[in-house]
């Protein structure tokens, strides 16, 4: 342990050397604990401030890909809002993520009910559950364009010879409600592992004796569901919901893959109107203006949320 | 002995072992005995085995300059934000790839290559037209056009003859054609989706009516007019008589796919997946063929996508970089280029035209000749920032979409005509006047 300098002058011991004074600086609490979250924050502030920080000084310049711009002030942001474009994409937004998130929750907490019962297989099923969600995204979206396409659509096909449509069947990336209903579909289905697992984890937490005491009390399935698992449940599913929010709104690789926006722009989500205006158009100040709408959105989200899991 | 490792020990550890593995990545030999490097940024093309020339000619260019020529590709689609990357941190290739506006939006970033473009000019027969449409901004040549992509029709020759039709000269032909093959069971299919394909054929079939989407000076939108009312009412009539609907969810390759399952009769489209199914030895390739794209009242015009080479400002390998331009041109490097693409990279200068691969297949014929009706999407205005942002926002198909889907012809135009008007409201500065 190091000793002070005042210490050992009262002591009347020699004084302590270069290095050493350097070591019994460094190792205070007050610096040697900020010294280790250094690392940490000089990520945080390289990966996340800084371009938070350039996204904020692009939306409020006219800077193009090639061209450093000027100061426009809010002028961005008051061209986006007057444009029918970007309107759709706020609509589409929210109905893409309302829907997909209420699916994901209602199947989420399903399958994990499911995935919590004992079966054979009990710890394959569980891994192979995970898979939409541990598959690169483009990948997995490519396979749904396949499942989706005019032409070879395996959806079509299957529903085609069960006699459940008639050919040819809908054109699902084509028509307005049709394609937004895929793009929420396959977003369900690579969001759903996060919540099952998550809130399966929250169900093995449970206690064992609160059902049995709603056993005892009389509950049924539905009972101890409402009365026992639900409440129990809350404060993960309040986490998870929020994390899913989030995710959600600011998709981007399901829409870019299947629609790009289309038909006529009725699936665009923040993040592929931004792509599409900054980098592909080059106009790099509108589209930071697009992408920073996601970010008062965001925070009120998250704000309320974090507000109800501290009172719970 | 306590042999749990101190915090000082773990801290001392890591700090040396950080110190030492810098060192080794630091060592590097001294710059005099480094080859220099000249990096190049294209994209996967369409035709992998055109890529294995182009790294072939860079290979043959490092022995001879005694440099190293380091070709990466990458997808297409990522170009834009490796571009946008590069410019702004002032840091990356040499040279790169640049299409459509890009000369125009990066003009103040890239090196003027107009002595480069007179002497290839001068050497190799001449510039098409469409060069300077898609190269030279208001202060000088800022690329070099390398290649361009034809589009013309592809059509399956034995549903035109079992429908008794010829190939279409003009877009009412195929209008006619269209609905006899639909009826035949082989409909035609231009895609009215967000695709590149989408963009181009619109352009094609607006400007062979006469109209234009922007007036030639770049700045006055041009869509609200009657010509391109007839064309809205074209397209909603080849919509419901020689289409189906799944041309509204096409992407770039959802019309070869349609020509190949032989389902399809005809397509707008570079000449891929003919050579696609000659490669993969499928006996719809004897069915295919080509003819020049169509033409209308307004004459004959057909929109391309020019691929250019620009050198960036801060690269410190221009001359350099020049070099291998010339080099990629030299007429047994560009000849070898165009046969390593099966066809599919046009020349941009006229004595390349004269490739033997023209003459060695009769369905590679109508491919040359195109060079002299195509334009760079924007014509007869120059490509500019508003003009890339009409093509990125896919506002010319999602006209049509609207009207196709109920929205009056006037209105559906009137919505793209402000559609044209935000994206002029653009600032780009550029260091010319026009």
């Amino acid at each position: 342990m190091a000793v002070s300098q005042r210490a050992l002058e009262a002591t009347g011991l020699p004084r302590l050397g270069r290095v050493a004074r350097v070591r019994e600086w460094w190792e205070q609490e007050h610096v040697f604990g900020y010294a280790l979250i250094v690392p940490a924050l000089a990520l945080i502030v390289g990966l996340v401030a800084y371009p938070f920080g350039m996204a904020i000084y692009f939306s409020l310049s006219d800077y193009w890909v090639g061209s450093p711009g000027s100061f426009v002030g809010l002028q961005n942001f008051y061209d986006i809002v007057g444009n029918e474009m970007f309107q759709q994409t706020v609509y589409n937004s929210f109905v893409f993520s309302i829907i997909a998130v209420v699916c994901k929750t209602v199947l989420g907490v399903w399958l994990a009910m499911l995935l919590f019962r004992p079966f054979r297989f009990k710890r394959l099923i569980r891994g192979a559950v995970l898979l939409p969600w541990v598959i690169p995204t483009a990948l997995s979206v490519l396979a749904w364009g396949w499942m989706f396409d005019s032409l070879y659509s395996v959806v079509n096909w299957t529903a085609i010879h069960l006699g459940l449509i008639n050919p040819p069947g809908p054109n699902w990336l084509g028509m307005t409600s049709y394609a937004m209903t895929a793009v929420i579909a396959v977003n369900v289905w690579r969001g759903l592992p996060f919540f099952a697992i998550i809130v399966l984890a929250g169900l093995v937490s449970i206690p064992r004796e609160y059902y049995e005491a709603a056993e005892v009390d009389g509950a049924g399935s539905w009972g101890r569901f409402r009365n026992v698992t639900l409440p129990l449940l809350k404060p993960v599913l309040a986490v998870v919901i929020l994390f899913s929010t989030i995710f959600t709104f600011s998709d981007f690789n399901i829409v870019q893959v299947l629609t790009r926006g289309g038909p006529v722009n009725t699936t665009h989500l923040f993040a592929t109107l931004a792509y599409q205006i900054g980098l592909t158009g080059g106009n790099l100040g509108q589209g930071a203006a697009v992408s920073l709408f996601l970010f008062p959105m965001l925070a009120a989200i998250v704000f309320i949320q974090l507000r109800y899991i501290r009172r719970e | 002995m306590n042999k749990a490792i101190s915090r000082r020990r773990f801290l001392k550890s890591s700090a040396g072992a950080l110190a030492g593995s810098s060192a080794v990545f630091l060592e590097r030999p001294p710059a005099f005995a480094q080859k220099r490097e000249l990096t190049f940024l294209s994209f996967n093309h369409f035709v992998p085995a055109s890529d294995d020339e182009l790294k072939r000619q860079a290979e043959v260019f490092s022995k001879q300059a005694g440099v190293t020529v380091r070709v990466d590709t990458i997808a297409g689609p990522q170009l834009f934000a490796k571009r946008a990357a590069e410019a702004t941190s002032q840091s990356g290739h040499d040279l790169i790839v640049t299409g459509a506006a890009d000369p125009f939006l990066y003009e103040q970033q890239l090196t003027d290559v107009g002595d480069l473009v007179a002497y290839l000019g001068d050497r190799y027969g001449g510039w098409y037209p469409f060069a300077k449409e898609t190269c030279l901004t208001a202060s000088g040549w800022r690329a070099v056009p390398w290649f361009w992509v034809a589009f013309t029709g592809s059509y399956n020759e034995v549903q035109f003859k079992k429908a008794g039709v010829q190939p279409p000269k003009t877009w009412d032909d195929l209008l006619k054609a269209g609905k006899l093959l639909k009826k035949q069971g082989n409909p035609v299919g231009i895609p009215i989706s967000h695709c590149t394909d989408a963009n181009i054929t619109f352009w094609s079939v607006l400007w062979c009516a006469g109209g234009r989407v922007l007036e030639a000076d770049g700045k006055t939108p041009a869509i609200n007019s009657d010509k391109a009312a007839q064309v809205i009412e074209w397209y909603k009539e080849l919509y419901r008589d020689a289409m189906e609907p799944e041309v509204l969810s096409w992407d770039n390759a959802s019309n070869n796919r349609f020509l190949l399952s032989g389902k399809g009769s005809w397509i707008h489209n570079p000449i891929s997946p003919y050579v696609a199914a000659v490669e993969k030895k499928m006996p719809i390739a004897d069915e295919i063929n080509h003819h020049a794209s169509p033409g209308g009242p307004g004459g004959i015009h057909s929109a391309t996508g020019v691929n250019s080479l620009a050198i960036w400002k801060f690269s410190k390998n221009v001359s350099l970089a020049k070099d291998f331009i010339k080099f990629l041109f030299q007429k047994e490097n560009y000849n070898s280029f165009i046969a390593g693409g099966s066809a599919f990279n046009m020349p941009p200068l006229k004595s390349f035209a004269e490739h033997p691969i023209w003459a060695s297949n009769p369905k590679y014929a109508p491919l040359p000749k195109e060079a002299e009706y195509v334009h760079e999407q924007g014509w007869p205005a120059k490509p500019n920032a508003a003009v890339q942002l009409i093509i990125v926002n896919f506002v010319l198909p999602d006209i049509v979409a609207k009207a196709i889907s109920g929205m009056p012809t006037k209105r559906a135009l009137a919505w793209g005509e402000d559609q044209i008007k935000l994206a002029l409201q653009g600032k780009l500065k550029t260091e010319g006047k026009g």
